[in-house]
């Protein structure tokens, strides 16, 4: 009997590709939704990135209701709050998130507060505390990389307390995601690499940590083959539609496998890393990507020599002994790093940030430690084990 | 026909098994908190008075620990003194009995989704590689090797052998304790 077992789930319906944003009326009037409101940051309404959804809801006569811009880059539980109040106050029925992982995450706890009622968010703070459907949500990504708008997460800053709030639950999921090439267009080089670099981290995550299953597997290998054979690409065509299409679908593939199979070291020390150093998730990513490749290696040689098919193409897989593929695979992937380095100085190793300092590297590890990514890494990971790869991580 | 006959026993006996294993868990978190170094370390970052549960859903067997400070584990029983911290729920006794008969790692038993975490992740990955440290010490290689991610190569044997001694010793000696009152 197999021993194997896994978990898969994903309702949200995707909505991909040219004229996509057109879909959101038909989707919210699909829901008896009459009076969306939408949730955003300022970078997002400057880059003009509201008008192209505003003017698709207004050309079927759904009026937007109320828009929220003022999403800040870690959102907080008054910011939760003061949301929920105005959508309450302006008798909203249903909520889009027009924006990346914050204003996402934001939307998503919104949604807690108006679909459950009160005002302290921090109540529905866990798993699986929320047991009914929420109000109906759509998400519209406008950068191509945290795949937030598949994922039953949300965290949100208790500001008062100083801790993150963590929510979980299958009902947090958006009723679609929507992902339109005009939305990730404008995105400037060092985002698109990063964001990139993230959508990349998860997919192969999920693809050698411990809970990859067939389904996860195949959203991640299609996520790596698209990002592989796009990303250089649009870095130099920034205005390149279907790469940029390319790059958007492959975020919520690997969102939709990481979702199901979750992620590793990578994750524990780009988590510790960002609270410590304040550097940009998907940076972190990039940055420890191959030096955990390399601590893992012996545990995950032959997925990882299988994601050379999806990293390199076929002739280069055919050409490289199996008994190499697994490093093959690490090299293509600091090939691409470098790549990215002289394209927009996306930094490969700690010193370059110029954010972290070497004396900060123990206390990076010890957070790491406690991560709850690290349970799912392949390789058991003691203290000194996650110095040694910060070191090398270092320069 | 025999499988059967045997079925109505397998439920029992399972459930037997599982509540024992959860009491003699227990008992073992407070000794091995009481003799290794690492493990108190550990636990040290555990608020004072932090209660640790670990049952099976919907209201099966279960072992609560208290933190009671310094890094000493304090097994509670069955019955918690008030509201528990953090609780690691198996989904179904079924489950509880792989992890707990050692056929399914506890890192797997997590991947495979079989166990609810509620509360603060972070003391859930630190009382994790607690049982992983107990386990190390209590069972035979063979056995530990099936139920941790990696087994300590730092880990020899007059070590361990020394190191269960004491744990079961203090186990036996508990239940005993426990019997008289």
């Amino acid at each position: 009997m197999s021993n194997q077992y896994y978990e898969f789930f994903c309702p949200v319906k995707v909505i991909a590709g040219r004229a996509a944003l057109e879909h959101i009326p038909f989707e919210l009037t699909g829901m008896a939704a009459k009076r969306p409101m939408i949730v955003t940051d300022k970078g997002v309404r400057a880059a003009g990135l509201l008008e192209p959804v505003i003017a698709a809801c207004e050309e079927s006569g759904l009026e937007i209701v109320s828009i929220y811009d003022d999403v800040p880059p870690d959102s907080s539980t008054d910011v939760v709050k003061d949301i929920a109040g105005i959508y309450r106050s302006e008798k909203c029925d249903s909520l889009i998130a027009v924006g990346g992982g914050s204003a996402i995450d934001t939307a998503k706890a919104v949604n807690i507060l108006v679909s459950e009622g009160g005002d302290d968010i921090a109540k529905y703070s866990g798993a699986g505390i929320i047991k009914r459907p929420l109000k109906p949500f759509l998400v519209v990504p406008t950068t191509a990389g945290t795949g937030s708008e598949v994922t039953s997460v949300a965290v949100i800053t208790d500001t008062r307390k100083s801790v993150k709030l963590p929510f979980s639950s299958s009902f947090l999921l958006p009723n679609a995601a929507v992902i339109d090439p005009r939305m990730t267009l404008t995105l400037p080089p060092h985002v698109t690499a990063a964001t990139a670099m993230d959508a990349m981290t998860h997919a192969t995550e999920a693809f050698t940590c411990m809970a990859k299953n067939p389904l996860s597997d195949a959203y991640a290998t299609s996520a790596i083959k698209k990002i592989s054979h796009s990303l250089l690409n649009v870095m130099d065509n920034p205005k390149d539609s279907e790469g940029r299409l390319e790059l958007a679908q492959a975020s919520t593939m690997a969102g939709i496998a990481f979702s199901n199979s979750m992620v590793g070291l990578v994750h524990a020390l780009g988590h510790a890393t960002g609270a410590i150093c304040h550097l940009p998730h998907g940076l972190c990513m990039s940055l420890f990507l191959p030096y955990v490749l390399e601590y893992n290696l012996e545990t995950i040689r032959e997925p990882l020599g299988e994601l050379l098919l999806y990293l390199e193409g076929p002739e280069v897989y055919a050409a490289t002994p199996s008994n190499r593929r697994a490093e093959a695979s690490i090299s293509a992937l600091r090939k691409l790093r470098d790549e990215l380095h002289k394209r927009c100085k996306l930094p490969r190793t700690l010193k370059e940030t110029g954010s972290v300092t070497e004396d900060q590297l123990d206390r990076i590890a010890d957070m790491a430690l406690d991560d709850g990514a690290i349970m799912f890494n392949p390789k058991e990971v003691l203290l000194e084990d996650a110095r040694a790869v910060l070191k090398r991580a270092w320069a | 026909m025999f499988a059967k006959h045997i079925q109505p026993m397998v439920f029992p006996a399972r459930r037997l098994y599982v509540g024992l294993m959860l009491q003699v868990m227990g008992r073992a978190l407070q000794a091995v908190s009481e003799i290794d170094a690492a493990v108190q370390a550990e636990a040290r970052a555990l608020p004072d008075g932090f209660l640790f549960e670990m049952m099976v859903m919907p209201d099966g067997s279960r072992l609560i620990v208290e933190h009671i400070g310094n890094g000493r584990l304090y097994y509670h029983g069955d019955e918690s003194p008030r509201p528990v911290d953090l609780s690691i729920r198996f989904k179904h006794i079924a489950h509880a009995f792989l992890v707990l008969s050692f056929q399914e790692k506890t890192s797997v038993a997590f991947a495979n989704d079989r166990m609810l975490v509620d509360g603060e992740i972070s003391y859930a990955v630190r009382m994790t590689r607690i049982l992983n440290r107990l386990e190390t010490f209590i069972l035979p290689k063979l056995v530990a090797q099936r139920a941790v991610k990696e087994y300590p190569a730092s880990l020899h044997l007059p070590e361990k052998l020394f190191r269960a001694a004491r744990i079961y010793l203090k186990v036996a000696t508990n239940f005993v304790e426990t019997a008289r009152t």
